[in-house]
């Protein structure tokens, strides 16, 4: 890798480590951004090496963050879009080669892997169209592109959901959730709850922002999110992620709220970008949690008493996928048993983890086959 | 969104200057092998974390200011800068031996042209630098000698995290953020210098409202002015960065300097100042107060910690056996084995240790490549790299065992032990090491750490327990046990504070006796007006504190003993001359009745103790040119005369009371209209006698 491209790597690393950046889309920008670079400015040739290069930048970035789903998510994006062009380029020379030979079966993505299955000794000698450097940058900045326009994609569905007279049910601070109400507030009227969601009391910024919309904003308190349950027609929430199965990693209070809702039988619809689609699966309820500094919940200066408890400050919930009745993505709404089609569609199944000593070993053994 | 961290940005070059070096020996014997910096904490070098901070803080150049074990420190940081994007720079200096040292070896420099940030290499936090900087900068702006800004942190006096006896009072006013008055507080004060604190009284002249604080965490992160270094130049005796310069600076009117503080909340700071801030901040950190400077953000590269549930931190590639009990509050470094029914609870335990079946550790800190073998228990301490407890070993809290050691088979390392192994003899490498089979077996290998004998002799008559209480695990009940045989060992130090006090009323009387004659004698030779002596003296009472009745028992005594009363003839006028000038002195200690029967037991007894056949020609003169100057009233007279006080004593007070029966006669008929003219006449014949 190039020594300027080097040190942007290392810059964004030390960020996401400090936690200078954080919140997915900054993240997911950041992220890209920075992929767009490595991409453009290193010198590659083959198929693989451009893989490594990517994947070693990500497995970087990854680390220095794991709660960070939406760095990972923005790189395997990146790798699938290489695969794919790659693919597209094969398929082109193989048909002007040998027209003899049939196109590979090429629709589904899952079942057909181009440097798995199909991968031979005589690839490397390919020669592939000087356009393709530029077919995948090009690609890129589309991804690029959607995520910068994803609050519009998003909120164009508003008026689909809201409608006149409901009483919709909040929490926490989300932009994407902010955009939507405010959008839906544009041609419907309808009263929004807030719950504050402590410590952070995120929730109260919203509310503000909300009543400045012109929206009906009442902010509650978390502890009387189950009162008032009944009375509200939907809750609609923000996510930090979306897990494989479906389930969420949202702001500390979101399972409750999604469990309330539950118990009144009340729509639970969370809005969320495609980025956020994780394909990694929760193995337990604190998996890519964090756990914040216990300060907002206990002063430091209670000297005598920090000493006798502990106290545990986590900014994330996990919320089950059984808990959650529709995402609304910028691709339109699915509902959960829906994800593993989007996780396929965005995702190659190779890239699931980063590890380049496990891709190493793996490699001469498909070679030989 | 987790709550964002702004990234500072500054136009000019910010620069921070650590130091490196403790100048202290709390944590010997291990920092007789590696320097204090570089201490793993929760198994990350100390030092990373100060320069974490200051790389959150947007500091781009540092000079790192080492003297001990420099080669092992440079080596660390040349590591450490091909990673960061901050300027590095080592400072080498062999002869420095506190920070006072270094600041004039940075002045002398000249490396620092801007406003700094000065830390030593201990320090943790996640404060954010910024606001203080820029607060710094806008008082800079508007006043040239705000020369330096302190952070400090809030905390409850019994705080964990507040290292014990290094505590400080400071006087601050909250209008202006300046800090005052600054003094260092002990954990046992056995002085009296200790149990007080001096100030200046201005202070309350010029600051209307003043607070005096002692629950404030003073981890020495300060904003200096480029003058820092170049006043420690000047004052060559600064030592401290605290008891000498801002004491210094604060308590000097010449100077005209201030300084500032800006006190933080809702942060974590604090300085790993001894083993039992050690502990603290460690278990501070594995509680996440640090955050986001906690194990699994994974501070140093190649770390990979996981975070689980009930403050536990693993690395991926500990091998921890099915029966083993991992409790709460638990951190294990890389490849580190754990066999079965092993219980560990709050404790730090490095990389590649290997840790036996049915081991007990409780809130022991251990660093790397350590063997604990089968059936071991380790409470409250510190275990250094490499060290070996052979099977069954016990060792007791608060035990320092450094770099190496090998503890037999079947020992028990006695609590508050610290062992190396390093021959006795520093300077002969060639000496062998004896080891202490007493304490670590047959099979083991080290000793018993001792103090280099006066190695610290400006702390010679510091208490020793105030030592003590930096150690790790300390309690009062282990200091207690320890006092027979200090007070063996320093005698007199640990009287109680009884005896203590009487002690020390009798300092400053003497103090102000030896004032007082020295003034009046002063007075009398050079003639001074009564005015002048009065301010003086009236100085020496505030400075002391005393009262005046104080002044009085030590004036009127002087002012007899200076009347010339030996000479045959015409002593009465040198009674009087004297009298005529000084009395009004005298006058000047007295205000209301209380105090005339006070002056007049004084004036009784101080002529009583002059040279015997003078006292009589002294003493009723005396009396009545203050009556006559309204310096005494008379019914302070007769009130004397009749209490008890004035007739016990000895037989030359007696006399001179009866001396004063004609005066006290003609003042009662003088009371009353019906006294018969005799009796004044009887007292007008007496005087005139006197005369």
């Amino acid at each position: 890798m190039s020594k300027g491209t080097n040190d942007l790597v290392d810059d964004l690393v030390a960020k996401l480590k400090r936690r200078q950046l954080v919140g997915s889309s900054t993240v997911a920008q950041a992220t890209l951004k920075l992929l767009i670079v490595v991409i453009s400015k290193n010198n590659w040739s083959k198929p693989n090496e451009l893989l490594n290069l990517v994947k070693s930048v990500g497995q970087k970035l990854i680390e220095a963050n794991p709660t960070e789903l939406a760095v990972g998510n923005i790189v395997r994006r990146v790798l699938h879009v290489i695969r794919e062009e790659y693919r597209e380029a094969e398929a082109e020379k193989d048909a002007n080669l040998n027209e003899f030979q049939p196109a590979p079966l090429t629709t589904s993505s899952s079942m057909y892997n181009l440097l798995g299955e199909t991968g031979s000794a005589s690839k490397d000698n390919v020669h592939y169209p000087s356009s393709l450097r530029s077919n995948i940058i090009q690609e890129i900045r589309e991804i690029k592109d959607d995520l910068e326009n994803i609050y519009d994609q998003i909120k164009n569905q508003a008026s689909l959901h809201i409608h006149s007279n409901e009483i919709i049910m909040t929490i926490g601070r989300s932009k994407t959730v902010e955009e939507f109400l405010k959008m839906a507030a544009s041609k419907r009227k309808f009263q929004v709850l807030v719950a504050e969601s402590a410590p952070s009391y995120s929730g109260q910024e919203m509310a503000l922002e909300l009543s400045k919309a012109g929206i009906e904003t009442t902010v509650i308190p978390d502890s009387a999110v189950f009162a008032v349950m009944s009375r509200v027609n939907k809750v609609i929430l923000g996510t930090h992620a979306v897990l494989a199965n479906g389930g969420l990693i949202a702001i500390s209070g979101s399972h409750m709220m999604a469990s309330a809702a539950k118990h009144h039988s009340i729509p639970v619809v969370v809005c969320t970008g495609l980025y956020k689609l994780s394909p990694l699966y929760p193995y337990d309820e604190d998996s890519f949690n964090v756990s914040m500094n216990p300060d907002s919940i206990l002063g430091f200066e209670e000297g005598d008493l920090i000493e006798k408890v502990t106290v545990t400050n986590p900014y994330y919930d996990y919320v089950s996928p059984t808990l959650v009745d529709l995402f609304l993505t910028n691709q339109g709404g699915h509902p959960p048993s829906y994800l593993y089609r989007l996780i396929i569609e965005n995702y190659d199944p190779n890239d699931q983890t980063f590890d380049l000593s496990t891709m190493a070993e793996t490699l001469p053994k498909k070679q030989r086959a | 969104m987790p709550p964002k961290e702004k990234v500072e940005s500054s136009e000019q070059v910010l620069q921070a200057v650590i130091l490196a070096d403790s100048f202290d020996e709390r944590f010997q014997p291990i920092t007789l092998e590696t320097a204090r910096c570089l201490l793993p904490l929760c198994n990350v070098p100390l030092i990373s974390y100060t320069f974490e901070f200051l790389a959150v803080a947007g500091v781009q150049e540092i000079f790192v200011f080492c003297c001990s074990h420099s080669d092992k420190v440079k080596q660390f940081v040349k590591q450490y800068g091909k990673q960061s994007n901050m300027k590095i720079h080592t400072i080498v200096s062999q002869e420095c031996y506190s920070v006072g040292d270094a600041m004039r070896e940075l002045d002398a420099k000249q490396l620092i042209d801007t406003d700094f940030i000065l830390v030593t290499g201990d320090v943790v936090s996640n404060m954010k630098l910024d606001k203080v900087l820029d607060e710094h900068r806008a008082r800079r702006q508007a006043d040239k000698s705000a020369i330096m800004t302190m952070v400090l942190k809030k905390a409850s006096p019994q705080h964990r995290s507040r290292s014990v006896g290094d505590g400080a009072l400071f006087v601050l006013d909250q209008a202006s953020k300046e800090c005052l008055h600054y003094q260092p507080v002990k954990a046992f004060k056995s002085s009296r210098q200790d149990r007080r604190m001096t100030m200046d009284m201005e202070i309350f002249d010029k600051h209307p409202e003043v607070q005096i604080r002692n629950d404030l965490i003073d981890c020495q992160i300060d904003i200096c002015s480029v003058e820092v270094p170049a006043l420690f130049t000047e004052n060559f005796d600064y030592q401290d960065i605290r008891t000498d310069f801002v004491h210094g600076i604060l308590t000097s009117d010449l100077l005209g300097k201030t300084i500032h503080f800006q006190e933080v909340t809702d942060v974590y700071a604090a300085r790993v100042r001894s083993t039992q801030m050690y502990d603290a901040v460690s278990k501070d950190i594995i509680s996440r107060w640090t955050f986001p400077m906690v194990p699994d953000s994974n501070l140093q590269a190649g770390d990979c910690y996981e975070f689980r549930r009930g403050l536990v931190y693993k690395e991926k590639s500990v091998v921890l056996s099915r029966t083993c009990v991992v409790e709460e509050k638990v951190v294990i470094g890389a490849n580190t084995q754990i066999a079965e029914r092993s219980v560990l609870s709050n404790c730090v335990i490095g990389k590649n240790c290997v840790i036996g079946a049915n081991v007990k550790i409780d809130n022991a800190y251990i660093w790397d490549n350590v063997t604990i073998m089968d059936d071991c228990v380790v409470q409250h301490s510190i275990i250094a790299n490499g060290v070996v407890l052979e099977k069954g070993v016990t060792v007791e809290k608060g035990c320092l065992i450094s770099f190496n050691v090998k503890v037999g088979a079947g020992s028990t390392v006695p609590a508050y032990s610290r062992l190396t192994a390093l021959p006795e003899d520093e300077d002969d490498s060639e000496a062998e090491l004896e080891s202490e089979q007493a304490i670590v077996g047959a099979t083991g290998r080290g000793r018993t750490f001792r103090e280099a004998e006066g190695s610290d002799d400006e702390d010679d008559e510091v208490d020793p327990r105030n030592k003590l209480v930096n150690r790790l695990a300390y309690d009062f009940s282990a200091l207690e046990l320890d006092q027979a045989q200090q007070e063996l060992a320093s005698g007199s130090e640990f009287e109680s504070e009884a005896s203590d006090l009487e002690e020390d009323e009798v300092n400053p009387a003497e103090d102000l006796d030896r004032e007082v004659t020295q003034t009046l004698e002063r007075a009398f030779k050079e003639n001074h007006t009564v005015d002048i002596a009065a301010l003086e003296l009236n100085t020496l009472r505030m400075a002391s504190n005393s009262s005046f009745h104080e002044m009085r028992k030590r004036i009127i005594p002087s002012v007899l003993k200076h009347m010339d009363v030996t000479a045959p003839v015409k002593s009465g006028k040198a009674v009087k001359d004297v009298l005529d000038k000084w009395g009004p002195l005298i006058g000047r200690m007295v205000h209301d009745k209380d105090d005339q029967i006070d002056g007049l037991y004084i004036l009784q007894r101080a002529s009583a103790a002059l040279a015997p056949g003078t006292s009589s020609k002294v003493f009723a003169p005396s009396l009545r040119y203050f009556y006559d100057a309204d310096i005494l009233e008379e019914d302070a007279i007769l009130i004397w005369y009749h209490s008890e006080k004035s007739q016990e004593g000895s037989e030359e007070e007696k006399k001179l009371r009866a001396l004063a029966a004609p005066m006290i006669a003609f003042l009662e008929q003088s009371d009353s209209e019906d006294e018969s003219e005799e009796e004044s006449e009887e007292e007008s014949e007496e005087e005139s006698d006197e005369e």
